[in-house]
């Protein structure tokens, strides 16, 4: 690792403003995923600032929503009472993530600002277009197993790797961010961006923004069907083949409305809108299940390795659902 | 007072392990550990090429990097006159040159160290490293054993020739027949501990070398020979090691290297290999690709077997292993053809990887039992029982020891495999599939050379001595054990010291035969303190001959009542101590036999319908191990071997990009290896008869039965959940539901 | 704007020594003799700038330190501290063998930058015995033979302490999952679940 100046602000601006002042600047939260990269020479800050002494900890119930600071750890939110409550799709996503250790290091800031976990991002000494536009990538005729089957393009079929995302995606949730030129909020769902042409940029924030928080809105309905399911090679601390979160809103057997977004399939957390107005005001059949799953996996590709995405997205989305409605 | 005697026919106690203190404490060092003054940071860079040469290596940036004392390539290497030989003392068991490291600019694999930095701290070292820039003179590169098989040659020699017992391609001849391809994928042992050696030279040709290695006497001998110094002088230590599985059994270069490194700079220098490296510098498990094809009657009587094993070496070294072995050995079968093919890859080199050759055969072997005993619609168990070798089938002598039925027995006993429905697809809990699968396991006991000193002292307490390592098994517990049993000294009174090569030469801790090797010498160490013992209580009269006392609770006791403590005793003669130093060897009744541990393993699967994920829900894992001795331990490593195995059943996969010859996934995130949630409650069972021929306890090996088939009995058990027969491992998801 | 105060670090300390021949040429001496004194000064004045003040404290005592900013907690603890409990597994958060509680929260040292960790509370295996009498946690370790090499064991047991003290102890489904963070390549995890029933039962985290 080179080394690197050090620095921690207590303030919101501070931080923004030493980010603005220095490229090679970067904030630092739990470290768990910068650190690494930086142990392996993917990303160099130059300088790392520490945001962990920001006032951005706090998990609060407002009128209609939840807040969520962008420096509370993963733990604390998945054991969050409010949380468990009102979000316990976000609590379930938490917790398949990582492991207890990293969830106590990890924040919501960091986990939505984690890197893809590609092996070619991950070795300098591998063509990678996210971490060197140009070079190529790797994964495309390589080992792609853990890769996108949604939204790729010929630069990058990089997955997301984070579990919170994905529940977030389904949740509606709207990041709040803070740059140097003010505060702005983004659609969690217009938070993270596909490759297209250029997958070295994860998502939408700007250079120099920090993110304060997320927020969530409530719906009691969703929050009495809500399921996460996440496929993986290991039954824990392992990334996602694929996940998929769920929120049904019902009455009786019918679906009033429902939330699905899946993960490990794609550069962004996956929401699934096809399947989701597919099965408005449907009921809840394995048959209905299995419809919408297969409208929710029109556009997806495989790459080789990663073929059996196509068929596993779809059983865990109709597991999922089955899970939640109960059918068996 | 008898009461506080031991019984020596009695089992042995169970006894807590004796290096457990240091180890839940974290006083224990391991050898990256040590508190040097002085004490200079090594860093490996690695090249990213395959294959080529290096034309020329930049190092001017890591020199001038903070910290930097030092770089070495191959354009400033200290000489390693060992190296002159035209071969390389550091190469272990393996033919070939060796990698001589930083001799000279030709690249055999991608990751091939190219470049040592030495810097004062372990983080400059490493940045340092980082600034190494080769250029290469590039040649196209092969690490793919698939193209391997189908464009090259194999490797020539005796091991590798076509091996027919009985009829060739009897199996063809067969009514029943199985004739299929099972593919593994290269594992890495990976032990929890980094590789790391640290290095001080106490003179020009003195040194002293704190090496992660299974072999402290082996580590001894290869650095005094790659630097052509007495051994006597190049002092190993190796108090804890952590891990092993077979990746320690050899010095590798970065032994070498940080020897040259620390010479170099003239301090003290340790250099530990990261998690990355330890993929490529410290061996691993090669892939390998099997025709097994058997043939038998109606009645499931075995008619013919083919075992065609493929693998993979370096350019720079013929590792071998037995692959085919087991299915020669384990049924009785008159007609069995073997071949055994090995192509040099531009890889670093494979090594042994706990329960090496049968981990890799017994998949096929075992698996293709179960596909033979569904086409034969015979119980599993059955039609092993049914070919059953009560000889050794290949050489015909008898066993020292065989109570593999007993292990199927008890096995299936705890297991509960009576409820196992015989159909495959026909068992269910809560929206999953459920399967059964069993398989066997075997690996030959021997027993070999060692030596131990042992002191018994005024206070009582006994020293035991061997330059012998323990990577986990629990050497000096189970030492400690036998030591105790046999001088009935508590075991907290017994220091079994390890992990020095000032010791008596002990051996190196593999092929699970550390227990049957070492102890040996530590029963025949006992019992001749015995002799010494009751040689004090000579009288003018007479010898008091061991026989005649009864040695127990620290004390002796004579058959005319009298009792005299060891500690008295050794006080009364007026003696410091009591020491002597042991030796013990092969025994040359063996040659009459033929000895296997075994291992029967029970899995029960969950497989999930639509998801394709497979869940271990229960493990029994039996073996005929002869005399356990210490149990605890015992117990732990068939749970640790079994915890191994859903690794390599599961999930376990090294992956290589061909294109560029580079490995993909060497880091534990990417090479997944079980978690404690993988891991159900794993039963553990013991035949526990005594060997009675191959050592003076009973004791056979247990370290790799444990393992062994272990992926046969989850794969033959995802069958029965799903009626899918995979043939490939790791068994992840994607395999299951495609 | 940017309070000057707040950057605790001067702006680029790391870049001090990319030509280490400055001290040699300014000292007016032949090379050869200034070769080693020049590199230890420089080394030595590379180190000064390169490193930032940090004060911890590590199982009840204080520290005050010169860190490398890119230093990692666990390279503290093993290279400088010389506390070498804490185990280098992976160096890369994948293993949790360097598992220590940094105010009582279970996390893994090799992903934390010593730097963040000025005023916290660490807590390594070393400290988690008192005196001899062991932790409850390490007597259970040793009971059920919770280890095999002991590499991956201080990990383990500090995460076993947290594990209960989060209350994540309740059932050995829970325990596998919290505990799996932890690998432990000698498979002792059976046993490891064993010993922290045990301890959970009895009522014992820290």
């Amino acid at each position: 690792m080179i080394n690197f100046d050090y620095t921690k602000p207590s303030t919101i601006q501070n931080a923004i403003g030493v980010l603005n002042k220095d490229a090679g600047a970067q904030f630092i939260a739990g470290g768990s995923n910068l650190v690494d990269l930086m142990k392996r020479g993917v990303m160099t800050p130059q300088k790392v600032v520490d945001i962990t002494g920001l006032p951005l900890k706090a998990i609060e119930l407002r009128e209609n929503t939840i807040q969520i600071g962008a420096l509370a750890l993963n733990s604390d939110v998945a054991e969050n009472d409010l949380i468990k409550k009102h979000l316990p799709l976000l609590s379930q996503a938490f917790k398949a993530g990582a492991s207890a250790q990293i969830r106590n290091m990890a924040t919501v800031g960091g986990n939505m600002l984690q890197r893809t976990r590609c092996g070619y991002f991950y070795d300098t000494a591998l063509p990678c277009n996210k971490r060197e536009p140009g070079s190529g990538c790797g994964a495309l005729q390589g080992y792609n197993r853990m890769h996108a089957i949604f939204g790729t393009s010929d630069k990058c079929i990089a997955v997301h790797p984070s579990d919170m995302c994905i529940a977030l995606a389904a949740l509606n949730a709207t990041v709040l961010v803070t740059g140097p030129k003010g505060s702005r909020r983004i659609l969690f769902t217009d938070f993270h961006r596909l490759p297209g042409t250029t997958p070295q940029l994860d998502n939408n924030l700007q250079r120099g923004e920090l993110i304060t928080g997320v927020e969530l809105p409530l719906n009691a309905a969703l929050a009495q069907h809500s399921l996460y399911t996440k496929i993986r090679d290991r039954v824990s601390y392992a990334f996602a083949l694929v996940s998929v979160a769920v929120a049904l809103d019902m009455k009786g057997k019918t679906i009033q409305s429902a939330r699905i977004a899946m993960g490990g399939v794609a550069h962004k957390p996956w929401r699934l809108t096809a399947a989701e107005d597919f099965l408005k005001g449907k009921e809840a059949t394995l048959n209905n299940f299995q419809q919408a799953a297969s409208l929710a996996m029109k556009d997806a590709k495989g790459y080789g390795y990663n073929n059996f995405k196509l068929t596993l997205a779809p059983n865990t989305i109709v597991q999922t659902l089955k899970t939640l409605a109960q059918i068996s | 007072m008898d009461k506080f005697f031991f019984d020596t026919s009695a089992p042995f106690a169970d006894i807590d392990r004796v290096d457990g203190k240091a180890k839940v404490t974290g006083t224990a060092k391991y050898s990256a550990e040590y508190e040097l003054a002085d004490l200079v940071y090594g860093v490996l860079a690695t090249s990213n090429i395959t294959k080529g040469t290096i034309t020329a290596i930049d190092t001017k940036s890591a020199e001038k990097a903070p910290g930097v004392l030092a770089v070495i390539t191959h354009l400033n290497a200290p000489k390693v006159p060992g190296y002159d030989e035209g071969q390389n003392p550091t190469k272990g068991q393996n033919n070939g040159k060796g990698l001589r490291i930083f001799n000279d600019n030709i690249i055999y694999f991608n990751g091939q160290p190219i470049a040592l930095v030495i810097a004062d701290t372990f983080e400059r070292a490493t940045h340092a490293a980082s600034l190494i820039k080769a250029q290469y003179n590039k040649e196209a590169s092969h690490t793919d054993l698939t193209e391997a098989i189908k464009n090259d040659k194999p490797i020539e020699g005796d091991r590798y020739k076509e091996n027919t017992r009985g009829t060739k391609d009897a199996w063809k001849s067969a009514p029943v027949q199985i004739d299929t391809t099972y593919t593994m994928p290269i594992q890495v042992h990976n032990p929890m501990e980094l590789h790391a050696t640290t290095v001080r030279w106490d003179g020009d040709d003195k040194v002293t070398v704190w090496d992660k290695t299974q072999g402290v006497v082996s580590t001894q001998r290869s650095v005094a020979e790659a630097f052509k110094i007495d051994p006597k002088n190049v002092q190993v230590n190796a108090q804890f090691v952590g891990g092993g599985f077979g990746s320690a059994l050899r010095t590798w270069p970065h032994t070498i290297a940080a020897a040259m490194g620390a010479k170099k700079v003239g301090k003290p220098l340790k250099l530990v290999l990261t998690r990355p490296q330890m993929f490529m510098l410290v061996g691993y498990r090669p892939a390998a690709i099997q025709r097994m094809a058997i043939g038998a009657d109606k009645d499931g009587r075995l008619i013919g077997m083919l075992h065609e094993a493929s693998s993979m070496t370096s350019t720079y070294e013929t590792f071998n292993e037995g692959v085919v072995a087991m299915t020669r050995q384990l049924y009785d079968c008159k007609n069995v053809n073997t071949k055994y093919n090995i192509y040099p890859l531009d890889v670093s080199t494979p090594t042994w990887m706990r329960g090496p050759g049968e981990a890799t055969g017994s998949f096929p072997l075992e698996c293709g039992m179960d596909e033979l005993s569904y086409a034969l619609n015979i119980d599993p168990i059955e039609l092993r029982k049914r070919n059953y070798a009560e000889t050794d089938p290949e050489n015909g002598k008898p066993y020292s020891s065989k109570f593999l039925r007993e292990a199927y027995d008890m096995g299936a006993e705890k297991f509960g495999w009576k409820n196992r429905k015989p159909q495959p697809r026909s068992m269910n809990e809560d929206g999953w599939l459920v399967g059964y699968g069993m398989s066997t396991g075997l690996f030959g006991a021997s027993r070999g050379e060692a030596k131990v000193a042992a002191k018994l002292l005024p206070d009582g307490t006994l020293v035991l001595q061997s330059a012998v390592s323990d990577s986990g098994p629990g050497t000096a517990t189970t030492m400690t054990q036998i030591a105790s049993n046999l001088l009935g000294i508590p075991p907290a009174k017994i220091k079994f010291e390890l992990g020095d090569s000032s010791f008596p030469p002990g051996p190196t801790q593999g092929g699970s035969t550390t227990t049957s090797t070492l102890g040996t010498t530590v029963h025949n160490a006992c019992e001749s303190l015995k002799k010494k013992l009751a040689g004090l209580l000579k009288t003018q009269e007479s010898e008091v001959l061991p026989q005649d006392v009864q040695f127990g609770n620290g004390e002796m006791r004579l058959k005319n009542g009298n009792v005299i403590t060891y500690a008295d005793a050794i006080k009364a003669a007026n003696l410091p101590a009591i020491e002597i130093t042991e030796a013990s060897g092969r025994n040359p009744e063996m040659q009459k036999y033929s000895a296997y541990s075994y291992s029967v393993h029970f899995v029960k699967v969950k497989v999930h319908p639509l998801t394709g994920v497979v869940r271990i829900d229960k493990v029994v894992s039996a073996a005929d191990a002869g005399t356990i001795i210490s149990p605890k331990t015992a117990a732990s490593q068939m749970k640790g071997g079994v915890v191994g195995g859903i690794g390599g059943a599961l999930m376990e996969e090294g992956v290589i990009d061909h294109r560029y010859g580079r490995w993909v996934n060497n880091n534990f995130a990417d090479y997944h290896v079980p978690v404690h949630a993988d891991v159900p409650d794993v039963e553990v069972v013991f035949v526990n008869k005594p060997d009675p021929i191959l050592n003076p306890n009973g004791a056979k090996g247990m370290g790799e039965i444990a393992l062994i088939g272990f992926a046969a009995a989850v794969a033959n058990a995802v069958y029965h959940a799903t009626g899918k027969r995979i043939r490939e491992l790791p068994i992840t998801p994607d395999k299951v539901l495609l | 704007m940017l309070n000057e105060s707040e950057e605790k670090s001067s702006h680029s300390r790391r870049s001090f020594l990319k030509r280490t021949t400055a001290t040699a040429a300014i000292l007016a001496t032949p090379p050869v003799l200034v070769k080693a004194a020049d590199k230890k000064l420089d080394e030595k004045v590379a180190q000064r700038f390169e490193q930032v003040p940090l004060q911890l404290e590590v199982n009840g005592k204080p520290y005050s330190l010169q860190v490398e900013p890119r230093v990692t907690l666990l390279d503290l603890l093993r290279e400088q501290l010389h506390l070498t409990g804490s185990k280098k597994g992976c160096d890369l958060g994948q293993c949790g063998a360097c598992t220590v509680h940094i105010d009582g929260k279970r996390v893994l040292s090799c992903l934390s930058l010593a730097v963040m960790q000025s005023g916290k509370k660490i807590t390594t295996i070393e400290g988690l015995a008192n005196g001899d009498n062991l932790h409850p946690m390490q007597e259970a370790f040793i009971k059920y033979d919770g280890f095999q090499c002991g590499y991956c064991t201080p990990g383990q047991i500090m995460s076993a302490v947290a594990c209960i003290n989060e209350g994540h102890a309740t059932s050995d489904a829970e325990i596998r999952e919290y505990m799996s963070g932890n690998i432990c390549r000698c498979g002792a995890y059976p046993n490891i679940g064993a010993a922290i029933k045990d301890v959970a039962g009895r009522g014992g985290g820290q």
